[in-house]
């Protein structure tokens, strides 16, 4: 199945802002996290086509997964 | 009653196209023996729009709102500061100032009454110092220490200027406990977001999942930091007048590096 997945803030840097991922079906999103050498601790939001997920969310084809770092500096 | 009506009298005469100079306020609060802050209040009572408001373009009766309201600031470094700054010039009239840390160097890049001056000062103190300054009329309150109970249930609006997420987490299980709106925001390098968590809403929950590590001291670049501070500011001011916002509903995730400034539902 096919995935669009969209960094935000640094997790860009070394990476990509967008880019279509073929993944096997039942992926989950702590998957695709993994796979971007990302530390899960370092996650903030995740979503799927503007919804809010989790790690363990399934992904669906075409879904559009967002990923952001957490921001917590004031 | 008396002289309630002469001190209207004084200010009626002394107003020019409906402002009242700083001058004026001065003679007013000395001669009627009272506080710059009751003349504010008077003249805001009786349409007159203190000098200092002129330029806000918000109606006296609008500008009285902000008087009467009491924001609570927790977090006066980058954030805190600034958004601090800017509620003393809309013209909020009860700032409750919250921070446990004096200034050091590294807060020189960012914060806004950090100087080399201020340095090993508590930051309540000189940002109260510097408020009274642009702003006469204010009360403020200052805690040099952690955030309370009381320091939330005592305002009716919470401003985010902390930079634990920990402490984010325990503010705003004390929001929701006290039905005050959580005006968040939060930096790193070039990148920020800002919302409002009404006592409904779950928006910390959801921008710092539990599992998440707090960072020690991110990297902020001041622009990044003065922009998201004025959103701050801006959502304060709306709520206090009443004003809709988006952002009582989604979240803005602002990267100034690709200039995207995105909202997302929360």
């Amino acid at each position: 199945m096919q995935v669009q997945v969209k960094l935000f803030a640094f997790f860009r840097e070394g990476r990509f802002k967008e880019e279509g991922r073929e993944l096997t079906d039942n992926t989950i999103v702590g998957q695709v996290v993994d796979d971007l050498d990302i530390d899960r601790e370092e996650v903030g939001v995740l979503m799927i086509n503007s919804r809010h997920c989790q790690f363990d969310t399934v992904l669906r084809d075409n879904d559009i997964l967002a990923i952001f770092p957490v921001i917590g500096g004031g | 009653m008396a002289e309630e009506r002469e001190l209207l009298q004084f200010l009626q005469e002394r107003t020019k196209d409906g402002s009242l100079s700083l001058v004026d306020q001065r003679d007013a609060a000395r001669q009627f023996n009272c506080s710059l802050r009751d003349i504010e209040e008077t003249a805001l009572n009786h349409s007159i729009l203190p000098g200092r408001y002129q330029r806000n373009g918000l109606s006296p009766a609008r500008q009285l709102l902000l008087f009467h309201a009491k924001v609570a600031i927790i977090g006066c470094g980058g954030l805190g500061g600034r958004v601090a700054d800017l509620l003393a010039r809309l013209g909020v009239g009860c700032l409750c100032l919250t921070d446990p840390d004096i200034f050091s160097e590294s807060n020189l890049n960012r914060q806004n009454f950090c100087t080399t001056e201020t340095l090993g000062q508590y930051k309540v103190e000189v940002v109260a110092q510097e408020l009274r300054k642009i702003n006469p009329i204010l009360n403020i309150e200052t805690t040099k220490g952690r955030f309370t109970e009381t320091s939330v249930s005592a305002a009716y609006l919470i401003v985010d200027g902390l930079d634990s997420i920990e402490d984010r987490h325990h503010l705003s299980r004390l929001c929701r406990k006290h039905s005050r709106p959580l005006i968040h925001a939060a930096v790193n390098n070039w990148y920020g977001q800002v919302g409002v968590e009404q006592f409904d809403t779950q928006l910390i929950t959801q921008l710092f999942p539990i599992q998440v590590r707090s960072f020690q001291a991110p990297q902020v670049l001041p622009p990044t930091v003065a922009l998201l501070a004025a959103m701050q500011a801006a959502e304060v001011c709306k709520l206090i007048l009443g004003q809709n916002s988006p952002l009582t509903s989604t979240w803005l995730h602002c990267d100034l590096l690709n200039c995207e400034y995105t909202l997302f539902e929360s």
